[in-house]
């Protein structure tokens, strides 16, 4: 009998509690915590840290970025994806939790996640060096066929990283085995680009906003992007299908998500937040002066988009050997 | 923990060996002929190499005493407390894991005044020190971290006040 | 010359100055916190760069930049805690000074000599920029690899010990860089299924863990030694004239050999301080006095580390390549401002080079009144009881390590490196080679592996090409050198009665 009113007593409490934020179902109205699972510095930080300045300032609540590294991303995609599933746990999730669970190094996928939006899509280059024979991407593809296997190099970025799944898929596009082209794990994109200007590599297939400056210095050339259209920042380089007739389109995508299992609710209130931010103009100029690719999908968007990179990130990573049974 | 040089180099032998073992186990990558066994495998022999040198003791007339660092005569070292002998080193670890262990839970005031009042304690603080430092430095050191630089502390059972 | 007067102008802006004088204040605090890293200085200040001019948040970064990197000396040199992994070269030698008293004259070689690298290596950016950064784009990973096994060879240089422990010391730390998945195969090694071990060993928790924390259980079984006698310390000014008059040659050869390790990206500060360090014990006239607080080594690393920071800006502004974490950083800051890296930055936009270059100079001067005030107001920990200071470094390594991740494994880590450490010193074993070991593992491994498969397993390209030929000449001559005088010693003099301790 002593337990009924107390237990009255404590729902009342919570009641108590829980009133104001009935009455105010406003989110967010406390600070909101936004997880990147990659060091401060890097491209997801910086797209992270712009959109929390943006979000603070459009709802008048502080958005904390916090890294979370370790574990090449594993550490910090996990901990998104066990945070309570309230809203005021969100973080930027990118294209290696399509690619990790592949490699057996974690059980997460993107249905781990509800996305809320799609914020920024990269897609990979094929650079020469600028004084390689090469002008256009058909003859470095002509004389990749006529190579033997492993006899060219190209890099961008580690060993099954997404740029290596890039020149995979590519080959694979063009009927090639994965491995026909030698690829030369490098500690990310700049010391790949320093490698090919330096002349121990062939190619690379790192984005293109990362071999910008080599080609604003002229010491790099940009053949094609493997992108279904032109990116906006680099209206001169081709795709490929344009360039050689090859469809095939790949790239590295940051989207935003909340835990798994977060109320329709929230994700109303979240999901055009983040597309009020995309679409102010510090964003896009933001983007565009780091020629990040301004690619933006919705909740579905970003689901469907991840999605996709999972199945044709697996595919790759299949054809090259790098997933686990 | 002063151990003889022939203690340590077996335990250097056997580490190199063990990493050059199961370094050469590693699972060769598709498509490259370097694996990831190489360097392991190159570093942990000569892990053991040097160790066995140091097992017989080459190289040691190179060494210098390491000075002001003898242990501390009976009766000089304020031991306080917490005297626990010979694992008296192992306490700065013991705070660190308990620090691990109790922050999430507790929250990062409480669980750094305990480590900041047992460790001052183990040095042989007088209470009228101790117990003023594990109040006040904690709330700096959370004032700067948290608020300056925005460091996520947990706040536990007792957030801080701003 | 307009160009010139234009970049006065724009410096002289009050938005700029204030930026300046602001994260100036900002870096010191920062990069004075253990475990605080003057990368994280940086990163913590983009989100501030939206809303400034572009001069302006150029100035943040290069001012808040280089006031940690000298400001993380400082609990170095006065708890034995290096703030950076530069720093760990010579934070031995700094904590001697500071033992014998002379803790004041420690940290003002590093503020005088790190203001001297800092205009000299911005000198070299404002005057051979191009030609530097030809050199850096003529390096391959062949170059990178003999590059990186000189700077291992280092550890046996900066130890005080038996050479071979030193060399066990830095294989241990090349060991614990095979930790991870972070290496050329993109496989786990050593991971022993822990998640957190994916990522490897960040250098950060090891430093604080094998020179703080081991310091802190010394502490633990030692009597607390003599206070200090009270007195008036005098000019740190005046003593640093003192030192560069005397050791005159060796600040040069800090200054030429940081600007040329900084400009080659993945090198970096870093290394400029071991390799100094390591120069200036090999030709100093009194090598035994190393590692005893001896000064001569702490101006030449001194002057090297900040003279590689500024040569460090020649490829990340010439061809957007970052010399390391904090050029990464300014990178994106630059294309965000606008001011995109590249060849035209030069011609183009001349004037905002030049005011760049400016407020290079000006943050290292002003590096030197508020580098002093923050020592004076430092060096007040040495006078409280070891008691009061010891916990308060426990929480800050607990506190700082968990920073640079927000992952409290880092704190086990710290814990587990604390005992290694202690043991370690105990037996001989030198610490710093371990720590050398651990920062220069993945570079070492990822420029061998890589150079290995780009030659199909040819080891001839590590000595065909011009400038590896000569790295890989100097890496043996470097190699056999020590072992030729051992011999000579042997020949001329039979051999001297062998001390005791060998038994």
């Amino acid at each position: 009998m002593m337990t009924l009113p107390r237990r009255t007593l404590l729902g009342s409490a919570a009641g108590l509690i829980a009133a104001p934020a009935l009455a105010q179902p406003k989110w967010p109205n406390r600070p909101v915590q936004m997880l990147c699972p990659w060091a401060a510095g890097g491209g997801t930080d910086a797209v992270a840290r712009i959109l929390a300045v943006l979000l603070e300032k459009d709802l008048g609540q502080p958005f904390n970025v916090v890294n979370r590294t370790g574990g090449s991303g594993v550490v910090g995609h996990t901990a998104i994806a066990q945070a309570a599933a309230d809203g005021y746990t969100i973080g930027t999730i990118t294209s290696e939790i399509c690619m990790l669970h592949w490699q057996g190094l974690t059980e997460l996928t993107y249905r781990n996640y509800t996305p809320l939006g799609l914020m920024n899509s990269d897609a990979p280059g094929i650079q020469v060096n600028a004084s390689a024979p090469y002008q256009d991407v058909k003859s470095l593809a002509d004389a990749i066929k006529a190579s033997a296997p492993g006899k060219l190099k190209a890099s961008g970025t580690g060993q099954g990283g997404i740029w290596h799944l890039a020149l995979a898929g590519w080959l694979n596009a063009m009927g090639l085995k994965a491995d026909h082209v030698r690829w030369v794990p490098t500690n990310g994109a700049a010391p790949a680009m320093q490698d090919l200007v330096a002349g121990g590599l062939d190619f690379t297939t790192c984005s293109v906003p990362e071999a910008r400056a080599m080609l604003d210095a002229g010491r790099a050339r940009s053949l094609a992007v493997m992108a279904p259209a032109r990116i906006g920042a680099f209206p001169n380089i081709p795709t490929l299908k344009e360039a050689m007739g090859v469809d095939y389109a790949v790239g590295a995508i940051r989207v935003v998500a909340a835990p798994a299992g977060l109320p329709a609710d929230l994700v109303a209130a979240i999901a055009p937040a983040l597309k009020r931010a995309y679409d102010t103009k510090e964003y896009q100029d933001f983007m565009n002066s780091r020629g990040f690719g301004l690619v933006y999908g919705d909740a579905a968007g970003a689901e469907k988009a991840l999605a996709a990179a999972d199945l044709s990130l697996g595919n790759a990573m299949k054809a090259a050997g790098l997933a686990k049974a | 923990m002063q151990l003889s040089d022939r203690v340590t180099g077996a335990v250097l032998i056997a580490l190199g060996g063990a990493a050059a073992i199961f370094g050469a186990r590693l699972p060769a990558v598709p498509g490259q002929d370097v694996g990831p066994a190489a360097f392991p495998m190159l570093i942990g022999g000569g892990l053991a190499l040097c160790g066995g040198l140091i097992a017989f003791g080459i190289g040691h007339s190179f060494e210098v005493p390491e000075e002001g660092d003898d242990p501390a005569p009976p009766g000089s070292l304020h031991l306080g407390p917490l005297h626990l002998g010979r694992l008296r080193p192992l306490i700065p670890t013991a705070l660190l894991f308990f620090y691990v262990l109790a922050v999430e839970r507790l929250g990062f005031l409480p669980t750094a005044a305990v480590v900041v009042l047992l460790a001052a304690i183990a040095l042989g603080a007088r209470l009228r020190l101790a117990i003023p430092l594990a109040i006040i430095a904690p709330l700096c050191v959370h004032l700067a971290f948290y608020k300056l630089l925005r460091v996520p502390l947990p706040a536990g059972i007792l957030p801080a006040p701003w | 010359m307009h160009d010139l007067l234009e970049a006065f102008r724009l410096v002289a802006a009050p938005d700029v100055l204030v930026a300046i004088l602001a994260s100036a204040i900002y870096g010191l605090v920062v990069g004075s916190l253990p475990g605080l890293s003057a990368t994280m200085a940086t990163a913590l200040l983009v989100p501030v760069t939206f809303w400034l001019s572009p001069i302006a948040a150029i100035a943040t970064i290069i001012t808040a930049s280089a006031m940690a990197i000298f400001s993380g000396d400082i609990p170095g040199c006065l708890l034995r805690i290096p703030g950076t992994p530069a720093s760990a070269a010579y934070t031995d030698e700094a904590y001697a000074m500071t033992r014998k008293g002379q803790a004041e004259m420690a940290l003002g070689a590093g503020l005088w000599f790190s203001a001297i690298g800092g205009i000299v290596g911005t000198l070299s950016l404002v005057l051979m920029a191009p030609l530097l950064a030809e050199m850096a784009l003529s390096f391959s990973t062949y170059e990178y690899f003999w590059l990186a096994f000189l700077g291992l060879m280092c550890a046996t240089l900066v130890a005080r010990s038996s050479p071979i422990k030193a060399i066990a010391s830095m294989l241990l730390g090349l060991l614990i860089s095979c930790i991870g998945m972070e290496n050329p195969a993109g496989t786990p090694r050593f991971t022993f299924g822990l998640t957190d071990l994916l990522g490897g060993i960040e250098p950060i928790p090891a430093l604080v863990g094998v020179f703080a924390v081991s310091e802190v259980m010394r502490a633990m079984v030692t009597a607390e030694p003599p206070k200090l006698p009270k007195r008036k310390f005098g000019s740190i000014l005046a003593n640093q004239w003192m030192l560069t008059k005397k050791y005159q040659w060796p600040m040069w050869r800090g200054n030429i050999i940081g600007i040329i390790i900084g400009v080659l990206p993945g090198a970096g500060a870093d290394m400029a301080a071991w390799v100094s360090y390591a120069m200036s014990k090999r030709f100093s006239k009194e090598p035994e006095k190393f590692g005893t607080g001896h000064p001569e080594g702490l101006v030449e690393a001194g002057a090297s580390n900040n003279a590689s920071l500024a040569s460090g800006w020649v490829p990340s502004l010439l061809f957007g390549i970052p010399g390391d974490t904090i050029t990464a950083i300014a990178i994106g800051v630059l294309y965000m401002k606008g001011l995109n890296p590249g060849p035209t930055l030069f011609t183009e936009r001349a004037s905002s080079m030049y005011a760049l270059y400016i407020i290079f100079i000006i943050a290292n001067i002003i590096m030197i009144p508020l580098g002093i005030m923050m020592i004076r107001a430092a060096s007040v920990i040495l006078r409280a009881p070891r008691a009061g200071v010891m916990p308060v470094i426990i929480l800050l390594c607990a506190v700082g390590s968990y920073a640079t991740g927000n992952n409290l494994f880092a704190v086990v880590l710290v814990g587990l490196f604390g005992m290694l450490g202690f043991v370690m010193e105990k037996n001989g074993y030198p610490v710093a080679a371990l720590v050398l070991g651990i920062v220069m593992g993945s570079m070492v491994e990822q420029s061998f592996i890589t150079s290995l498969i780009k030659s199909d397993g040819d080891v001839m390209p590590f000595f065909e090409r011009p400038v590896s030929a000569v790295l890989a000449a100097l890496t043996f001559s470097a190699l056999l050198w020590p072992v030729g005088v051992w011999i000579w010693n042997r020949i001329r003099h039979p051999r001297l009665p062998a001390g005791g301790a060998t038994g």
